[in-house]
């Protein structure tokens, strides 16, 4: 199964199909301890659903880190 | 006097941007000297290998905690009510913060608001518990209707983001001062130098947000201190009350016995 992270084609290994096996396969390990928020197709994902949240082919995943604004 | 967001009470005046510094180090130099307490930053996707925001985080992070602040997230880039919803809610997440500047641009050229779409997230994030912090233009009405929805924190632009062209319509952001009263008004993007803060000051603003001005500086951090001290300068001559303006001169020198004078003789 082939999604979209971040704008970037990612093939899943198989049996990954939640939002936790995908950050887990796309975010390094420094990645995960950082702080980050997520949102699958457009709509926010809350942490406590990472495991629950299942994904289909062709969906498109945003993972967004803190960073300097205005 | 201190400037109120929400239920919280701040001893500066200041809200100050963490983007554009010429270093993380400078950035927290600049922030400390300006005494602000608000500082203002966002979210961004990031490469996985690149570690460089972790950085900057760890920097925001420590300078916010040192000037016993607070953070506010916003929801720049985004150019409908949707994304700014969804980076609002990813915002909360992450920050633990209910406060979120409200960014929904309408054009990519001046950056200007987008005020169908601004209202539309506004009221959708206030139903859900956040405390806005909407960005708009110098609209009245627009303002109104933010506030009458349960934003009690208006940010009108004094000119476009970036721009450093100050403050383009006074009687504009003088008359919303006037029309709401009770709202908490806070000059966000366009402004360019301490005097432009000090003037918003002067018309009873509550507070100034800027970023680039300090930021772009030669010296951020002595840019900053002016900016602190052009604040001060501007909400004690309000509260000093400024006198009225007259359209003819009027002598300050008393002009009774003044010597020499040139009596008619005729």
């Amino acid at each position: 199964m082939n999604i979209h992270i971040n704008g970037q084609l990612l093939e899943l290994v198989q049996a990954a199909n939640t939002v936790a096996d995908a950050l887990t396969q796309y975010l390094t390990t420094e990645n995960q301890q950082q702080s980050f928020a997520v949102a699958l197709n457009g709509d926010f994902v809350g942490k406590a659903d990472y495991h629950i949240t299942q994904l289909k082919h062709g969906d498109c995943l945003d993972v967004l880190f803190p960073i300097q604004g205005g | 006097m201190s400037l109120t967001i929400y239920d919280t009470s701040l001893t500066s005046r200041l809200l100050i941007g963490s983007a554009l510094y010429p270093s993380p180090e400078i950035m927290k130099k600049a922030i400390l000297a300006s005494g602000s307490q608000v500082v203002t930053l966002s979210l961004k996707r990031q490469n996985p290998a690149e570690q460089a925001g972790a950085k900057i985080w760890q920097y925001i992070q420590d300078v916010v905690t040192s000037q016993q602040g607070y953070l506010l997230p916003n929801t720049a880039g985004c150019k409908s009510a949707k994304e700014a919803v969804t980076l609002a809610k990813m915002s909360r997440e992450i920050f633990n913060t209910e406060w979120i500047k409200l960014e929904v641009i309408g054009d990519d050229y001046n950056l200007q608001p987008d005020p169908i779409e601004l209202l539309s997230a506004a009221k959708q994030l206030v139903d859900d518990g956040f405390k806005v912090l909407p960005y708009c233009t110098d609209d009245l009405v627009l303002c109104q209707r933010l506030y009458d929805l349960g934003c009690q924190v208006i940010m009108p632009w004094a000119s476009p983001i970036g721009t450093g062209k100050g403050l383009m319509n006074p009687y504009n952001l003088e008359t919303i001062r006037l029309r709401l009263p009770d709202a908490t008004l806070i000059l966000d993007a366009g402004i360019g130098k301490p005097s432009d803060a000090c003037q918003a000051m002067e018309i009873g603003y509550d507070g100034v947000l800027l970023n680039s001005a300090v930021a772009l500086a030669d010296n951020p951090v002595a840019m900053a201190q002016a900016f602190a001290l052009a604040l001060q300068a501007g909400e004690q001559a309000y509260v000093a009350g400024i006198m009225p303006e007259r359209q003819t001169a009027h002598p300050s020198t008393p002009t009774l016995d003044t010597p020499f004078w040139h009596q008619s003789m005729s």
